[in-house]
């Protein structure tokens, strides 16, 4: 199995002397992000997310199956994450590594156990036809916080989507053409984010957000915390590491809270200006029985 | 929900009868397997962990089959200037009520091993054994919340018996909150120690500390809570894990004095000003 190279001596001493000064490499502050930038594609449901050189890529697609045969009465969902050896030459196909697997459990605790789709909204026939809704992952790059920024492309991607429009007639299901009927977006409840704390220092007392991949090479403990913009907790997880305070953790959520709300307004923003991209003039256009002549 | 909660207001009692601020019993001892090198087995409630330890010891072939590859700080293969701890963790079927069969791939488990092996890292001096391999493989018997935690004090001390180097005891236990997220009453009593009832419908975590000091080494959450609600829920498990790094040390100085007193071992020199009896 091929091994990340990892930096030199000389290289982890400046970057960590440069953090005792509240120094960071690019000149960031320490709980600054890189520029954020999430772009939409043509179909509903993809989401491109660049954080300084980290980028995602985020699809969302459904179709109709049958329910698991112990939840008939919900729809399924599933993230799939999948760090390919385009990535770094450390991931390798088939085989996850514990990076990919802490990922898509961090990704499944955030967005499918804390409801934020509304499960039961994806039954159509209880018992025998739901949606299936899935959310491929995939990285192009990574340059450190894989974690935030693919949360941040899931769910940028599923509030996007929109799935085909359904009705029953006297026990006939039919799934309209985008054609036939607009279709319609999915039953989103809310909108969490994962934020991730680096430590850094023997006792953990340097705390920077959104580290890139040399610093998350030398830290020595870390923290996600996911949250939404209503200040509930979904998850969070440092999972080991060095010790830190707990009081210092108590402020690093503090934090976390601003940032979430600071995320749902730009991705609020972003959707609000692709729907007016798409829908040029509103219903009153489409309506309208003008022509140019 | 199938369980009712509601009635602890009434009597500020939990389902199974302890008030909010009480462990369940802990019952533990070390050295339960002779030919290991370090063993353990402990119950918090009925929650129920066998853990063995062995090493640190020379890399088995199934990790270290790569030769050559260069030396990394949390890489396998033995090439590392420090210890790897690999954990196993081994969730027996008749564990739970449901029975259900969880593969090797199963990424809970698989997250559970990595959060052990990486809060066990914190306290262990691994730095004392290059090119070597600490294993840990822990057993779960019986499974009534608190698995993590569990999971965590029975590797303390198993490491503790194999006589490995370490900064101090890593404490683990859980801690809740009295009624769900959506209803947002700040009257909310904090929760220690939750058995899977509590666990199933009411939001907690799971916290690990280094010994005596605030310094949380894990930190485990995965259930939708208010943010103001953590504060609380953080110093009543920390509280809690003092609370059990207690109770881990008597089980430690208990075993110490009976070998002693078997004359398994020979009293130090440096045990004298230790209270033995």
């Amino acid at each position: 199995m091929p091994r990340e190279v990892e930096p030199s001596l000389n290289e982890k001493q400046f970057v960590l002397q440069a953090l005792q000064e509240n120094l960071r490499l690019d000149g960031r502050e320490i709980d600054q992000y890189r520029p954020l930038e999430l772009t939409f594609g043509d179909q509903y449901g993809v989401a491109d997310v660049t954080l300084g050189k980290t980028r995602v890529l985020a699809k969302a697609s459904a179709e109709v199956t049958v329910p698991y045969t112990d939840r008939p009465l919900d729809g399924i969902f599933t993230i799939a994450t999948e760090l390919s050896p385009m990535t770094s030459p450390a991931f390798e196909l088939n085989r996850p590594t514990e990076t990919e697997v802490l990922l898509s459990r961090l990704l499944e605790k955030t967005v499918r156990r804390s409801n934020a789709l509304d499960t039961e909204s994806l039954c159509l026939i209880a018992g025998q036809k739901c949606w299936s809704v899935r959310v491929d992952v995939h990285v192009l790059s990574h340059d450190g916080n894989l974690i935030d920024a693919a949360c941040f492309a899931v769910v940028a991607a599923l509030r996007h989507f929109r799935k085909p429009d359904t009705s029953m007639e006297g026990g006939v299901l039919t799934v309209y053409t985008p054609a036939e009927r607009e279709p319609v977006p999915l039953s989103w409840l809310h909108s969490p984010f994962c934020i991730t704390w680096s430590f850094f220092g023997d006792q953990g007392e340097i705390a920077l957000l959104d580290a890139t991949w040399v610093e998350e090479q030398i830290r020595v403990a870390s923290c996600t915390i996911s949250l939404n913009r209503h200040g509930e907790i979904c998850q969070i997880a440092k999972l080991g590491g060095t010790p830190v305070d707990a009081v210092a953790l108590l402020q690093c959520s503090g934090v976390a809270l601003t940032k979430a709300k600071e995320f749902s307004t730009y991705l609020d923003g972003k959707l609000a200006e692709d729907t007016k991209k798409r829908n040029k003039g509103g219903l009153l256009a489409e309506l309208s029985a003008e022509n140019d002549r | 929900m199938p369980l009712d909660t509601s009635t602890y207001n009434l009597a500020l009692l939990r389902v199974d009868g302890r008030r909010w601020n009480e462990l369940r019993r802990i019952n533990a001892q070390i050295r339960t397997q002779a030919a290991a090198d370090g063993s353990s087995y402990l119950e918090m409630g009925h929650t129920k962990v066998m853990c063995v330890v062995t090493g640190p010891s020379e890399p088995g072939p199934r990790r270290g089959g790569v030769v050559g590859s260069a030396g990394g700080a949390g890489g396998g293969g033995g090439q590392s200037k420090d210890a790897e701890v690999v954990v196993n963790i081994v969730i027996a079927g008749f564990s739970s009520v449901d029975r259900k069969r969880r593969g090797r791939g199963d990424k809970r488990t698989l997250e559970m091993q990595s959060t052990v092996a990486n809060a066990l890292a914190a306290s262990l001096h691994i730095h004392l054994f290059p090119h070597s391999q600490i294993n840990v493989s822990l057993h779960v018997l019986s499974q009534d919340g608190s698995l993590l935690a569990a999971l965590i004090n029975a590797a303390t001390l198993a490491c503790v018996d194999a006589g490995i180097p370490m900064t101090d005891y890593v404490a683990a236990c859980t801690a809740g909150s009295t009624s769900t997220y959506a209803a947002n009453d700040e009257s909310a009593d904090p929760l220690l120690d939750m058995n899977h009832q509590e666990e199933q419908e009411l939001p907690g975590l799971t916290v690990a500390t280094m010994g005596d000091s605030d310094r949380v080494v894990a930190l485990v959450c995965e259930s939708r809570v208010q943010i103001s609600r953590l504060e609380g829920m953080l110093v009543v498990g920390v509280d809690g894990c003092k609370q059990v790094r207690e109770i881990l040390d008597r089980v430690v100085r208990e075993k110490g004095r009976r070998m002693i007193d078997e004359g398994t071992v020979e009293k130090g020199t440096g045990l004298n000003d230790m209270d033995v009896d």
